[in-house]
């Protein structure tokens, strides 16, 4: 599951449709993913790790996950707010 | 029954890096290596399968579809779906009300497989969306999909087992996941024949693409890879409460269909 800001949820920055956010999950922890739309990446919380969206592709193999270094990474501009599902 | 050779390159998890040479045959082994043999032959992947299938890849796949069960409105999971060609028979099973999602390893097989959806008109073709991920470790809720495919994977994926267990895990209950693959024959004439037509046709034209050492690759897969009955074995040990092998293609291909 991926928690977002209240704005649109498929967007060209973005590209995520709300069904697949439905269902996307870290792949390592398959803890919900958080969508930062400052970066473009979804955030795993849970293990401070980062997967990019390139070209409307999310880029969810282990290895493709950056982790992110600071507390200020960590607390991106995107208010987490969990969907109704 | 026409030559059926196919080619289906593996989509594996693993580290990104370039071979040091194409000129030297080495063993394909680590998911990483694998990843790169993918990515290499991309631009002629989609051209090669129908050359040495001469085109009944097109039907085996439509027999893959067929088996996994997959209806309208469904949301269906296509792993190692390489270049798109079962999330496209996928997209218009499912229709504009469905959903497919796309799931690979290649970087550049999935940038094909966005390029031929752009150019594709059918509305039911806006419903595929692509993952770059992990067999071995899908980025996907449990049972969050009604039906599954895997064209081509499931034998270059090192870790088949927790493969198994991953589709396991994200399908819904009751639903099926519908594996296409070459046979692995217990029949010693099939597996002769399988591997003259290897060394004398498919890696021969291969070379002329500067990709025999990758088409190579592929006689050794086919005998690393579970025979029918043990394909059958790994989907019980894993869970799925239903596992049928079906041989098609003159016995050259076989299609595993497991249930939930």
């Amino acid at each position: 599951m991926v928690r977002r800001s209240g704005v649109l949820l498929k967007s060209a920055a973005t590209g995520i449709s709300s069904r697949l956010a439905e269902i996307l999950v870290c792949p390592l922890t398959k803890q919900p993913l958080r969508m930062c739309e400052k970066t473009n990446s979804l955030i795993s919380d849970s293990i401070g790790v980062s997967y990019p969206i390139v070209e409307w592709i999310p880029r969810l193999v282990p290895s493709d996950g950056i982790i992110l270094q600071s507390d200020q990474d960590l607390n991106s501009s995107d208010s987490p707010q969990t969907n109704s599902s | 029954m026409a030559t059926t050779l196919q080619f289906a390159l593996p989509s594996i998890a693993g580290r990104r890096r370039r071979p040091d040479s194409r000129s030297i045959i080495r063993p394909v082994r680590c998911a990483a290596d694998r990843q790169a043999l993918f990515n290499r032959i991309a631009p002629v992947y989609d051209n090669l399968n129908d050359l040495f299938s001469l085109g009944r890849h097109r039907v085996w796949k439509r027999m893959t579809v067929s088996w996994s069960g997959v209806k309208e409105g469904d949301t269906v999971l296509d792993v190692c779906c390489g270049s798109g060609d079962l999330a496209f028979l996928l997209s218009e099973k499912v229709g504009i009300s469905g959903k497919v999602i796309a799931l690979d390893f290649s970087r550049e097989q999935l940038q094909i497989a966005a390029s031929r959806q752009s150019e594709r008109s059918k509305a039911c073709y806006k419903n595929i969306e692509w993952i770059e991920g992990d067999a071995v470790n899908l980025p996907f809720s449990k049972s969050s999909f009604d039906a599954a495919t895997i064209g081509y994977g499931l034998r270059n994926i090192v870790d088949r087992r927790k493969a198994m267990e991953e589709m396991y895990k994200v399908l819904k209950p009751g639903s099926k996941v519908s594996i296409l693959d070459f046979n692995k024959s217990t029949s010693s004439l099939n597996s002769s024949i399988q591997d003259w037509m290897i060394d004398y046709i498919v890696v021969p034209i291969a070379s002329g693409y500067g990709l025999a050492n990758e088409y190579h690759y592929l006689k050794n897969s086919i005998k690393e890879y579970l025979t029918g009955n043990e394909l059958e074995m790994l989907a019980g040990e894993v869970g799925f409460s239903e596992a049928k092998f079906y041989e098609i293609g003159a016995g050259f291909m076989g299609n595993l269909v497991a249930t939930r």
